[in-house]
Formats: C-alpha cells, structure tokens, sequence
C-alpha cells in the first residue's frame, strides 16, 4: 500500500514544509508492528516526489480478523491494497498537511494550488474503471489507471483486479490528500474498524468544500458510512431502494399467500398447519391471523432464517387473535413424526428447489406417513415464463426445474400412490388466456374413509 | 427341620416378643451362616433414631401413659421408615435382608411382599411358632418384660394370623417350633451368574435350523464325540438366546440337542418367547401354536416311537420351563456381559420375577400394530451401565451394535445367518443360511431392507446425538454443531442415502520441525509414529487437488437398491457436495464404469459396489473461483505493490545505505510474491475434456460385502496402482516404505525434491490402517508439507525469521482430536453400511464427522 505525491512547477519545493518533513530523512514509524514509511526520490527547486507505504506486519493483520476460521483471513489482500486501513495508518504522517497546520511562516501555502500527481494503489476494488474516472474526473483530475500482471499458465482472468491509479491536476495539497482519504475507502469498499458517528464528523469535515458538489455525493456516503442509521444521520430524507423488476414477483408472493390464507379459510379442519419450508415466516405470519387456526408448525432447516421468522412473529405476537407459530427445526429429507396427522400441510414454492429425483420419496412420507387432511402445494408455471420474456432459464437461480401445467398436473397425481387423495388445481396471479397463471397449486385433499 | 434360603431377597421372621427370633438370627451369626450386617431390626433401629429400646406405658397416670405411648408411636414411625429404606436399597442391590420384627399384622407384612414385587426378589417368611407359656416364661427373664398383658395380646393375634401367612405368596414359609432342630442352608452364588471359564460362545436364534447350528459350532472349533455330543477341545461352552425351535425345519431334532448338551454340562439355554409357548403347551395348557410353533406340535406328531415321545416331551417341558430369563456372564466373578432373548432393564440383571422373565421374553413392547404385530419399543436407549447385553429376538442383517447392546440375531430361518458372538474374544462368526425357510409373509430381513432408505428421523439428531464406534467408543455431538449441519445437509449436500461416508480432517506433524528454516518436516511425524511404537509406515506423495468420495456401482440397478435412484454412482467432496455437475458427473461415472466392467471388477470382487476415497485434480476444478478471486487477486497485489516500491526505492536509493536496506526487503518480497504466484499455479490446468481430470485413489474403502480397514496401506496403494491401469482418469500414486533409519532418510531426501518443485508434501501413515498404542487409537496419517506450498497457507513471508518464529507456535492439540474422532466415525458408518443397517444408522456417522467439522480450527493446519 502506497502513494506517491509529486509537484511541478515552482515553489514545488515548500511540499515538505507542507508536510513537515525533512527530504534528506527516511521517516519510519512503528504503528503496532506495521512500519510505516515516507521517503523523498525527487527533491529540487521545481520537482518534488514524495512515496509513502506501509510495510505490513501480515500476521498481526490477520489476527484481529472476524472470521479467522477461514484460509481467506490469512491469504488475502488486506496486506497490499489501499484501504481505511492504509488511511489509519499514515494519517499521523500526513497529520499536518491534512489539517493544513505548518509552521506559521508557511500557512500562506496551504492554500496555494500546485500542479501536483497522486499515485495510489493496489486499488481492490469492485468498480470498474468508468466509476473510478467519475469518482476522481468531477474534482479536476486527470485519470490514469494501470494494471497488475496476469500472465498467468491457465486463463484465471483476462485483466487484473489489482489496479494503480494516478490523479493528476492543480490542487492544494491538503484538498488533494483529504479528497483521498474520503475516496480510498469509498473504492476498497471494505472498513476495518467500527463506524460510528464519529465518522460523520470525519466525512464532513474531509469533504468541505467539494464533497457537497460531487454528482456521486449520495453514492461516496453510503459507501463510506455503510449503515442505513448513519446514512440517516447525514441524509434526513430516506431514498428510496432500487426496484426494478422485483415489483411482479413480490406482488405475485403476497398473491400466493393471499390465495392461501383464502383457500385455509374454506377449509373445515384448519385447527394445525405445517408450513414447510417456512423461511422468514411470512406465511406463517398470515396464518396466525386466520380464525379457527390453534396451532402453526412453521418448518424450517436454516437457522438464520429461524431467527428472521422469529424477529417477524414476536413484532406481532401482542396481538390480539394471533396464534404464535411453533417453530421446528426439520426438512423434508428427515422424517419428523411431529408433523404426523396434521389438518394442513403446506408447501409453498418448496418442490422446485428439490431435485425432482428426490420428490417422489418425500411425497410418499406426506401422502402416506404424515397424512395431512389437506395438502397445498405451489409451484411456478413454466409455460408463463413466456409472458415474462423469459425463452429459457429458471425464475430463479435455485430452480432445479419449473413445470408446465400439464407436467405438474400428470405428476401430482403419480405422487398419490395409495389413491387416498382428492386432487384439484388452479392458478395464482393474473391470467394468460394461452400460458394460463404464473404460479400454480395442488389441493391434495384426504377422502374420508 | 430343613431350610433353604435364595441367594438374594427379604427373609421375613414372624412371631411374638420372646419368640426368640433374635436369639435364632444370633445363632446364625455365630455359626457362620449369615453376616450381621444382613439383618434389620426394628428394635436396632428404634435405639438408632432414639436411644431407646424399649417404653413401658403401662401402670402409670393416664397423661404420662398417654404421653409416653404417643413418643413410641413417633419413634417407631421414624425407625421403621428408615428400616424400610434399608431393606429397598438392599433390594435393589441384590442382597439378601433378614428383617427381625414381630410382623403380626398382615399390613406389616405385606410391605414385603410389594417390596419384593417391585424390586423383583423373593420373600421368605420363617414363623417362629412358640407356645404362650414359653413366650411369659422369657419375658420374665429379660432385661425390659413386655408385660403379660401384651404378650399374651400379642400371642392371640399370632395365634389368629397362623393360618393365613402360607396362601400371603412368599416363596416359602417355614414354621419353627424348636430353633436347634431347623438346618439352614443358603445358595451362596447367583444361579444367573455363569463364570465364562475357557469362553463361552453365544449363538443367535436357532429356529429349528439344525444343519446351520452344527455348521456353525464345527466353524467355532467344535467336535462331535463318541457320545454324539459336541466338545470344544479348549473347554469352551455354547449358550443360546433362546428360540430354538419354531418356524424352521427341524425344531424338535434342536430341542433335543440342547436337553442333551446341557444336561451334559456343555451347554446353556435361556427361556424365551417361543420356548415358553412350547413349555406351556406340553405342559398341557391351553396355548395356540402360531407363529411358527405349529410346526413343532407337527414335528411330535412324526414322532415314530410313541413311548419314548411321552418320556422326550415331559424332559423337554421341564428343560424349557426351568430355563432361566437371563445369564450374567462372570470374568473371575465379575459380571461383564448379559445374555437375554428380548431385552432387559438395568435393574432387572441377576434378579428373577415372573416380571423379568416376560421382560426378557417379549423385550419391551406396546400394543400390536394394524397387522396384529406387536410395536416393539426400543429398550437399549435406557441401558446406562458398562454391562454389554447380547441379545437375538428383532432379525436385524448384521450384528446390531447399539449402546453397548449387541442384537446377535441374523434371521437364518428368514434366510439370513446364523450368528455366534465368542466371548471374552468379542469376535462374530456366522454361517448363511441354506434358504428361507420361511417363505410367510412380512419377511422381517425383507421389510428391514425395504425400509433401509427411509428418511433418518430428525428426533435422533436435534437435540444433540452420541454416536457410539468400536474404534473411539461414544462421540458425543453437541447440539449447536447437529443442528447447523442438518440445516447444510437439508440444503446443499447430496441426498443422504449416497452420503455414507465423509473423510477424516488430517494433522500435520505434531511439532513442528526442530529446523530453522522450516515450519513441517518428515522427522517430526516418523518421530510421533516411532514414539507410537509403530516400526513400518508408509509414505505418500500428497496430491493437491480436492478431496472427493466415489460411490460406484456395478449398474444403476444396484444404484436403485443402494441410493433409491437409478444411477452409476455418486461423486461428492468432503462436505458432502456433488463435485461435479450433473453433467459431468454422469459422463465420469460411465466411464468409470464402463472401464471396470471391462476389467471385470465387480465380477472378479463379487461386489455390487465400490467406495473409494480420493484427491481428485486439478485443483481448479472446485477451486476455480477462489483460486481467482482470492490467490490470484493477492499475487498480482503483492506483485504490484512490492514491484513498483522496488523500482521507487532502487530509482533513489543512490548512496543511501538505509534506503539500500529498504531495497534489499522489498527485492526479497516481490521473490516471495512471484514464489507464492508460481505455487498455486502448479496445481492448475485447463480443463477442455475429461480425460485431463486426475483421479487418484488412496483409499478402497469398501465393497458390497466387505470394509478394507484391515488392509495395510501398501495394499491400498497398490490397488490404487490397478485402478490407474483400468482406466486413464485414475493416476497412481508414488509412495515409499519406511522400515529403519535408510528408509527415513531416502524419504526425507524424497520430500525435499518433490516438495522443492511445488509439490504439496507427504502423508505419512501407520503401514497398518487402524494403528494403536497401549490400546489407544493413534493419528491415522500425518501430512507433512513443502516448504513452497506452505506459502499458500501461512503467506507468503511466512519463512522470514520474525514470521516463522511466531507462526511455530502453531497447536494441533484439537486438530488431532478432530481427526481421530473423525477416523473412528468414518470407519463405523462404512462398517454399518456393509452390515446392511438403515441409512439412518449411516447417517448418524457422517452427520457426526460433518458435525466436527463446524467446530471451528485453525484453517492453516
């Protein structure tokens, strides 16, 4: 991690009283275990060129890592590239040229533009080089932008992601420099230490005077304060998030959910309900509200998820009428004598994440151990991928298939292997007189013997 | 008058004060015959909690006599609860209790009876009958009188109670009237115990299976004498579990057998559910022979000479109604091992009730099911103590090893085997069965198979689970890692009935190397297996691509019986992924197999299936995208940063000589960085087709049939060596054989050329698969890596001093914890699924080594 400062042009040569520094000493300073580094290579009256790095301590910087139980925190490229951390470390270094605190004889200077070249780097960042050039063109500066090797024996990459950037352009030296320690980490993406207000203070007083005109303002301080609360404290309106085709789909859920909530209702025996595959509880949820409902099973394997649901359930468990759903940890691929003899089982958009190799055990477990009275069972209609656009491919990257009505229908009633089920279907969401509805169901309901 | 008391249980005295029960009680003592410390009496017990033996209330005011009978009252409460407690707690431990009281009153009394009921031993009652006169005659001489009034109430309700203690249900009741008359003699041994001598072998259920049973004792070693009996030449003796006879061919010809070789002292038989069916029926109570027992009232009826029939059956009747419930095995008199037919409780072993022996017949069950089966319940989740129980009774396929149970019932009448489980030597031998000689329905060995895949229960896992191994005994699986594994297993790995096996985790060299150079080193593991006591190891050329797991099968039809698809295999990695897709996986498979059809593998093997484990190359193939984004990322990282502060420093540097220092750090640098990007490098290449994919085998794991964990490595490797030769995917691996000093620095020399090129390393292992040390299972393999590729893994400055000395620091305490667990897991569930168990059973071993794997280690070792 490095940058490198040069000046041209005259008077260049008051940079180091700028900097407070001697150009005929090597600067070297132990900050926990990193050495951190400034040297001179240029010093004359009209060309100055000032590096400073840090020479890293690799394993004191793993070891304070989070997730030290991966090989990541020990190989990866927090050792090289420009980061906060590179920008915790030389602030001390840079300390009076940052706050533009010389000598008294030399304030007049820190105002006074001169033609100076910032070179930084590696850059590790996931911008790419047009959003680099509108991070850096807008403040004056020339952008160059050079890459690492990649010479590689087999086709890893075409370009390399470790980048060096070079600004060139008239400016003060402490604009320069508090312009950078906005922006380094604003590309690295990555902050090593805790963001808290204070950062707030930082960002403002760092970005005086250009920040405020930047057409990326919003986008450099949500980057740079990363948590929507402390967005918020900068930015008092909340923007609104990106949407853009996930409208249909989450209407078509609440859709889905509807549907079956309705289809509950008519039901006679709607007393216990198993929700496979509950997720972060939002059916579940619903079905706590329905009349009638005295016990939820909400079944779910991912422990993150659990936690979600849960978050969701208690938000509305003071509620009045609301019946608390029971939360069990399970998959279809155990055998769970809890979910035996149960009025209704649900799976809602559950099989199609399943290879279809693996569904006729399961459904046999269903039909013929846990025997609901009713089974609901939702899946998407591929034949209404047409309607979306879409010629091939699933609705989602999980899919392992999407089936065509007829194909759904031929299958569900396979699946019924002891013909004690009535089988009925129908659509959910609007219809396509030719590729009929987006998502379809199965109601498996138990003959009465 | 003669006396016999039983080994264990409550003796009962009964009479009135004077009647001399303590002085016969002392007698006892004195001869030798029972110990003090066997009698409880209430008396004892009153001075234990008061001090006082005795309260005379009579002859005083009415207040203070009220007074002091209330004091008795409350004294004798206490006394006799804390008596009571006493006589439990012996029950419960088997002893015999000789309770010392008056016991006049059927209450009093009948305490013992339900004492013995619920702690299973018997009552004895011994009536000390003595007439009024003596009994005043003696209260005048002792030290407190009891008075005349009370001893002659006493004796008119003694003399009114006579008759009615005989039909109270006491084992025996003997009634004395003069205490020098009466001999008293006691079992003083368990009859249950059986010393096990020269060994005793332990065979399943007979079913009438004759020719299997003498096939089966010629195998053990015995030999038919003059006499027609079978004889261990060593003096072993063989015990069965009961079921005999029934549902088989020749239930009567066995039955016989038996009376004969253990009325012979050279065999033992324990009661069991068709053996007391039979024993009632020829006993001539109403009984209906079902179940198979029908065939044995038709074997009689063949019966051709009619009297000695009449003479066989009353032998018979009584052999198998004297048959005990259950024998405790003794090693120098301690117990080590149960046989029972069915099942049993902790607290029922030694111990003889009507109770016990249903318990031990039946096992523990509930109701019959929809086809008038009974639901058996699962009796060995409570079996806590060290005792191993061997039991038959539930046909399972193989020998069931369940918390320290053992089911030894292979179902030979349903076709399966007949099996004998050899004690102390803890060894199973078994004979097939010549065919199904039940051709009934509901087959169990078939409905056990049919039901093998069925999903696991999830109830086993969530709260925790124990896994118990013969290698490692119990592994305990805390709850927080089951349950983020059955939420990974619920979404990312392949289904669980192609999961059976995942490969342990392996420790590097325990220390680290005494070199100052380096961080591994061969010395350092040959040292540990040295001080292992282990003389011959083997050395391995360490490929590094990614660890995969090939389930083949000789055709998808095995593929159905084994998985429940139909498919020529399963390839996964060690977290239980698919390694390939779809696709690929399907086109690797078939070549696979088309090549070892052609060679003839499965045939040749007479195997269904093969289970091997692998590095499979290159490393690119998993680990593309890390590989890019991570290693590649931080080469051209380092390479960059540290190339353009070399050419900045070198452009300054001039005369500076701390510069120059500067210059010379970062040219070492940038050499490590170009080291570290060559590395990684090594282990890729472009993948066009499949034949650029390397497989290579280092474990044959097992075959339809049988494990290879009894194999050493040198035959694995030399397998792996046929593998390589039947088809061009499978490469073999270079090893060496370490046997003295040469061999360990032709090694070493060996590691250094290989590991100097970029090569991973070495594992070194035990020559023998499952190596011990003083009973203990050592590390199964130690890796030793290169120096290059420890770059990789530590960083890429690793080796500079100030690194090095930090970095070997390192522990491998829990690593090698892992690993072992791990190992014993792996070989338990590939042992299970050999024995045909469900894959519920599998699955417990390969959630369990999953499970191990979310407890975090340092990722580096």
């Amino acid at each position: 991690m490095q940058l490198t400062i040069r000046g041209t042009g005259q008077d260049v040569n008051v940079l180091s009283y700028l900097l407070a520094k001697n150009p005929n000493n090597l600067y070297e300073r132990n900050v926990s275990g990193h050495l951190v580094r400034m040297f001179f290579s240029k010093f004359t009256d009209d060309e100055v060129e000032v590096t400073i790095f840090v020479t890293p301590d690799p394993i004191e910087l793993s070891r304070n890592n989070s997730e030290a139980y991966d090989i990541t925190s020990y190989i990866n490229d927090r050792e090289f590239a420009v980061s906060s951390i590179f920008c915790t470390f030389i602030r001390t270094a840079l300390g009076t040229a940052l706050n533009g605190k010389p000598t008294e004889e030399y304030e007049p200077w820190v105002n006074h533009p001169f033609s100076l070249q910032f070179s930084f780097g590696p850059v590790a960042s996931q911008l790419t080089d047009n959003e680099l050039l509108d991070l850096f063109q807008p403040l004056g500066y020339d952008v160059a932008i050079t890459y690492g090797e990649v010479d590689y024996r087999m086709d890893f990459k075409r370009v390399s992601t470790a980048r060096y950037i070079t600004l060139e352009g008239m400016t003060t030296l402490q604009m320069g420099l508090r312009q950078l320690f906005v922006l380094i980490p604003v590309l690295d993406n990555y902050k090593h230490y805790y963001i808290d207000e204070k950062e707030v203070g930082k960002i403002e007083r760092y970005g005086e005077g250009w920040l405020d005109q930047h057409p990326l303002r919003e986008f450099i301080l949500r980057r740079a304060l990363r948590f929507e609360e402390l967005y918020n404290l900068v930015e008092k309106q909340t923007v609104p998030e990106l949407k853009t085709e996930t409208e249909p789909k989450s209407r078509l859920n609440d859709l889905r959910y509807e549907r079956i909530v309705r289809r509950v209702n008519q039901l006679n025996f709607r007393e216990s309900i198993v929700d496979f595959g509950s997720g972060e509880g939002k059916l579940s949820e619903k079905l706590g509200f329905v009349d009638g409902v005295k016990e939820i099973l909400a079944v779910e394997p991912s422990e993150s998820e659990n936690l979600k649901a849960l978050k969701r359930y208690e938000k509305v468990v003071q509620k009045e009428n609301f019946v608390m759903p029971k939360q069990v940890m399970g998959s279809l691929f155990y055998y769970d004598e809890r979910l035996k003899n149960k009025d209704i089982m649900i799976l809602c958009e559950v099989i199609e994440h399943i290879d279809e190799d693996r569904l006729p055990k399961i459904m046999r477990i269903i039909l013929q151990e846990y025997r609901p009275r009713v089974l609901l069972l939702t899946t998407p209609n591929q034949e209404y991928n047409a309607v979306y656009g879409m010629d091939e491919g699933y609705r989602h990257p999980d899919h392992r298939f999407e089936w065509t009505r007829e194909e759904f229908q031929t299958w569900s009633k396979k699946q019924d292997e002891e013909s004690k089920y009535d089988i009925s279907f129908e659509g959910i969401g609007e219809e396509h007189e030719q590729y009929g509805t987006p998502t379809q169901m199965a109601v498996f309901t138990r003959r009465e013997v | 008058m003669e006396i016999v008391l039983p080994y264990a249980g409550i003796v009962l005295l009964v009479g009135p004060s004077n009647s001399g029960k303590s002085t016969f009680l002392k007698q006892l003592i004195d001869k030798g015959q029972i110990l003090p410390s066997e009698i409880i009496s209430s008396d004892e017990f009153r001075v234990r909690v008061s001090n006082l033996e005795f309260i005379d209330w009579a002859h005083r005011w009415k207040d203070v006599s009220e007074s002091l009978y209330n004091d008795y009252q409350r004294i004798s409460a206490e006394a006799f609860s804390l008596m009571e407690a006493t006589i439990e707690a012996r029950c419960r431990l088997n002893k015999l209790t000789f309770v010392d009281a008056t016991h006049l009153y059927p209450d009093d009394r009948k305490r013992y009876i339900e004492f013995g009921k619920k702690h299973h031993v018997p009552v004895v009652t011994l009536v000390l009958d003595v007439n009024q006169d003596v009994l005043l005659e003696r209260d005048k001489k002792r030290e407190n009188p009891r008075g005349t009034k009370r001893i002659k109430q006493q004796y008119q309700v003694f003399k009114r109670e006579k008759r009615f203690i005989k039909k109270e249900g006491y084992l025996e009741t003997y009634f004395i009237s003069d205490t020098n008359e009466t001999e008293v003699s006691r079992r003083n041994s368990n009859p249950l115990y059986l010393e096990i001598e020269n060994g005793i072998d332990i065979i399943g259920d007979i079913h009438g299976c004759y020719d299997e049973m003498i096939q089966l004792l010629e195998q053990l070693g015995y030999e038919k004498n003059a006499e027609e009996l079978y004889v261990h030449p060593e003096g072993r003796k063989f015990l069965s579990l009961g079921d005999i006879m029934s549902r088989g061919p020749e239930s009567l010809k066995t039955m016989s057998f038996f009376l004969h070789h253990v009325n012979e002292n050279l065999a033992y038989m324990i009661d069991s559910n068709h053996g007391w069916k039979i024993a009632r029926w020829l006993d001539g109570k109403n009984v209906t022979l079902a179940h198979g027992d029908e065939l044995v009232a038709e074997d009689f009826k063949q019966y051709k000479d009619k009297e000695k029939i009449e003479q066989l059956k009353h032998e018979l009747k009584t052999f198998l109604l004297k048959a005990p419930s259950h024998y405790v095995l003794t090693k120098q008199g301690i117990p080590t091992l149960v046989c029972t037919h069915a099942g049993i409780k902790d607290e029922f072993i030694g111990k003889q009730s009507d109770d016990i022996s249903d318990f031990c017949r039946y096992g523990d069950h509930e109701g019959v099911n929809e086809t008038g089966r009974p639901i058996r319940k699962d009796w060995t989740i409570h079996h806590k103590t060290s005792t191993l129980i061997v039991w038959g009774h539930d046909p399972k396929p193989k020998p069931l090893v369940i918390n320290n149970t053992i089911n030894i019932d292979q179902g030979v009448v349903f076709g399966g085997e007949l099996t004998a489980f050899r004690y102390p030597e803890k060894e199973f031998v078994a004979v097939q069965a010549k065919k199904d000689y039940y051709e009934g329905l509901n087959n169990p060995l078939m409905e056990l198979k049919k039901k093998r895949l069925n999903p696991p229960n999830i109830a086993k896992f969530i709260g925790g689970f124990t896994v118990s191994t013969n290698e490692l005994g119990q592994i305990k699986i805390p709850k927080e890692y089951a349950l983020s594994t059955i939420d990974s297993v619920s979404h990312y790995t392949v289904p669980i009935e192609g999961l059976v096996y995942i490969p342990p985790t392996m420790s590097p060299t325990p220390a680290v190397s005494a070199l100052k150079n380096y961080l591994e080193h061969p010395k350092e593991a040959i040292d540990y297996y040295r001080s292992m006591g282990v003389e011959r190891m083997v050395a391995e050329k360490k490929h590094m691509g990614s660890r995969g797991i090939l389930f083949l099968f000789k055709d998808s039809e095995v593929g159905r019986k084994y998985v429940g698809r139909e498919t020529l295999g399963v390839i996964y990695t060690r977290t239980g992924r698919r390694f390939f897709d779809m696709a690929t996986e399907g086109e690797i498979l078939s070549r696979i197999n088309e090549s070892l059809t052609a060679n003839d593998y499965f045939n040749k093997h007479n195997t269904e299936f093969l289970l091997m484990d692998a590095e499979i190359m290159p490393w690119n193939l998993k680990a593309k995208e890390l590989i890019s984004s991570q290693y590649a990322h931080v080469a051209e990282n380092a390479i960059l940063d540290r190339g353009l502060l070399k050419d900045k420093i070198e452009s300054a540097a001039g005369s500076n000589v701390d510069l120059a220092k500067w210059l010379k750090e970062y040219e070492d640098k940038l050499a490590n960085a170009r080291v570290f990007k060559d590395v990684f490098q090594k282990y890729c290449w472009e993948i066009n087709e499949i034949d650029q994919i390397q497989i290579a085998p280092f474990h044959i794991l097992a075959h339809s049939h049988e494990t290879f964990f009894n194999k050493p490595h040198t035959w694995h490797m030399e397998m792996n060596k046929a593998f390589s030769l039947m088809d061009r995917l499978f490469v073999e691996t270079e090893y060496m054989v370490i046997n003295d000093r040469a061999d360990e620095e032709e090694v070493i020399q060996w590691w250094g050329e290989i590991t100097s090129d970029g090569h991973e390393g070495i594992v070194i292992k035990p020559e023998t698969f499952i190596s011990k040390y003083k009973g203990r299972l050592i590390q199964p393999a130690i890796k030793v890596r290169g120096r290059k590729y420890l770059h990789i893994i530590y960083g890429m400055d690793y080796l500079e001093p100030e690194n090095l000395t930090r970095l070997k620091k390192r522990n491998v305490g829990k690593k090698q914890k892992h690993a072992l667990k791990e190992f014993a897991l792996g070989i338990e569930g590939i042992q299970r699924l050999i024995n045909g168990e469900s894959i519920e059973r599998v699955h417990e071993c390969v959630l369990g080594t999953l499970a191990m794997e979310s407890d975090p280690v340092d990722p580096r070792l």
